[in-house]
């Protein structure tokens, strides 16, 4: 499979009268976007704005980010099988408007957080105060079923990248990145000395503000998967959560994951990329030893040497994390676990909900307890009364001026478990 | 009906008839289970949520298997670690009492889908 990203650099985002991308500058018409967003029956309004780098700015609660971009040669239009029909993703060429993102907000519950400060101290914390972003803040009909809201902001959120995306559709792109990996028996072939490594990535896949889509297939549903890289890099997968705001791995994470980025530089030069191995994160027991032996099944048939693990979320996870690591390396196949860690304020307690001795090699992607003390912003985005949610839980955590103190898992991607970020924990 | 919910969540008191309902916090629901973990009865559904915010939820349900002569020592460990894990993460915070009406509705529908996951192999 053979799959070109072709990067437009996207340096500010404007309201204008047409949607188009002028010198690095993304102008929206804001109406014919609302107008578009509206066109789904469960969305009763649609308010749209812009928060820029470095602009004193807080976004809350947000449910998801987004990157925008277009297909412009090739199978798959949007978000295949869910904005448009289903088709096998992974090839082709993609138009990216790198640097803009479109975030949405929606509050689907009381106590959801997910912050994003464009500025200052809280901007240090997430990669996602480095992007332009256009926010959606969708509003649904009156007496909508939590779920039904859930799955309408984030279709509206998808819509809305998708129609960003068309004004790429004919800019010529700055940097063309090509991600090319053939078949099995033909990258052995090729490299038939490096050690083979496959990439399991779990997903959070537990029923309301709780799930992850692959092709639009909800993940509770399936057996663990097995994906070309390309696919993922090709918008196969969706988060459907928005409880975790500090670990939930979001759409535009899918979209450039990390893991399979590295993994890729690395492939034909110390290893070979044999895929990538999605594995749904399950609430019953029954279901976590089903899907960890099929996922350690996949990795033995795939015949690889290693595996690097990424988790998402934390408490019941922590469970699938290491029994899927004691499994393989009970196999003789290596492991690298990726998981942030919840040690504490003072970053000492024990930092998963779970243990084992075969988790040799793991990288920490930041202490989720770790307090951060956030300014007040001249203007919020979405809804001001979250930030009550967001600094609540203990006393003095809102002062008098409104600054915010706050634990880092409030913070959008701040912990991210695929290393979407620059956060890692030091040993002292 | 081979399973129980072990809830302190009243919505879920109103839907289901096979619980034992406690009355008490997330943290007595986790005691509870433990007990009942010593006692021969295995988890279905993990103890814990999957991300910090269900930490802060003043509403926990647990299903369990019924009890059989056998004590399962790694559910005995599953069941310890996340008592463990939960007081670890709540050192300074307090449940959110003021969203309890929406944690309660989250953790209905989180049980629903952890009864499906169950049903879909054991409901025979």
């Amino acid at each position: 499979m053979k799959l070109e990203l072709g990067r437009i650099y996207i340096k500010d985002i404007q309201f204008g009268n047409k949607t188009h991308v002028n010198n690095g500058t993304l102008i929206v018409n804001s109406q014919e976007l609302i107008d578009k967003l509206k066109e789904d029956e469960r969305v009763k309004d649609v308010k749209v704005d812009i928060a820029r780098p470095g602009e004193k700015v807080r976004i809350i609660p947000v449910k998801d980010v987004i990157e925008p971009r277009v297909k412009i040669e090739g199978k798959g239009h949007g978000f295949a099988g869910v904005t448009s029909k289903t088709e096998q993703l992974g090839e082709g060429k993609v138009n990216v408007l790198y640097g803009a993102a479109v975030v949405t907000v929606g509050d689907i519950v009381g106590f959801q957080e997910g912050v994003i400060d464009m500025w200052g101290e809280g901007a240090k914390w997430t990669p996602f105060s480095k992007t332009c972003n256009l926010v959606v803040d969708i509003t649904p009909i009156e007496g909508l079923q939590p779920h039904n809201h859930e799955a309408a902001v984030r279709i509206a959120g998808l819509k809305a990248a998708e129609y960003l995306g068309e004004a790429g559709r004919n800019v010529e792109p700055e940097e063309v990145l090509t991600y090319e990996i053939g078949t099995h028996t033909e990258e052995e072939a090729k490299y038939p000395d490096l050690p083979k490594v496959a990439y399991v990535e779990m997903l959070i896949s537990q029923g309301l503000l709780h799930d992850g889509y692959i092709y639009g297939v909800n993940s509770q549903n399936i057996l663990p998967t097995l994906l070309h890289p390309n696919e993922e890099l090709d918008n196969a997968v969706i988060s459907g959560n928005c409880v975790a705001a500090c670990d939930k791995i979001t759409t535009y994470q899918h979209q450039n994951n990390s893991v399979i980025l590295d993994l890729y530089a690395q492939h034909g030069k110390t290893i070979n990329f044999m895929g990538v191995i999605l594995t749904p994160e399950l609430t019953t027991l029954e279901g976590k030893f089903r899907t960890c032996d099929y996922t350690v099944k996949l990795c033995k048939m795939l015949g690889v040497d290693g595996v690097i693990i990424s988790e998402e979320g934390y408490g019941n996870p922590d469970s699938d994390l290491l029994m899927i690591c004691k499994r393989l390396e009970k196999e003789n196949i290596k492991t690298v676990l990726i998981t942030d860690e919840c040690s504490g304020w003072d970053g000492m307690s024990q930092p998963l909900a779970d243990t084992a001795k075969e988790a040799v090699a793991v990288v920490s992607t930041g202490n989720v307890s770790h307090v951060v003390t956030l300014p007040p912003a001249d203007k919020v985005v979405g809804n001001a009364a979250a930030i009550a949610t967001l600094a609540g839980g203990w006393e003095g955590s809102l002062e008098a001026d409104g600054t915010i103190k706050c634990e880092l898992n409030a913070v959008i991607g701040a912990t991210s478990e695929i290393g979407y970020h620059n956060c890692t924990v030091n040993l002292y | 009906m081979n399973y129980r919910i072990v809830t302190n969540n009243p919505s879920v008191k109103e839907v289901y008839k096979d619980i034992i309902f406690v009355n008490g916090t997330f943290l007595d629901v986790l005691i509870n289970v433990r007990d009942l973990v010593h006692k021969g009865h295995e988890l279905i559904s993990h103890p814990l949520g999957s991300s910090i915010r269900t930490m802060y939820s003043p509403y926990r349900s647990i299903i369990v298997r019924n009890k059989t002569n056998e004590i399962n020592k790694d559910h005995i460990e599953v069941i310890e670690n996340s008592i463990y894990s939960y007081k670890n993460t709540m050192q300074r915070r307090k449940p959110d009492a003021v969203n309890s009406k929406d944690y309660a509705m989250l953790d209905l529908n989180l049980l629903k889908s952890a009864l499906d996951e169950f049903k879909s192999i054991y409901d025979y």
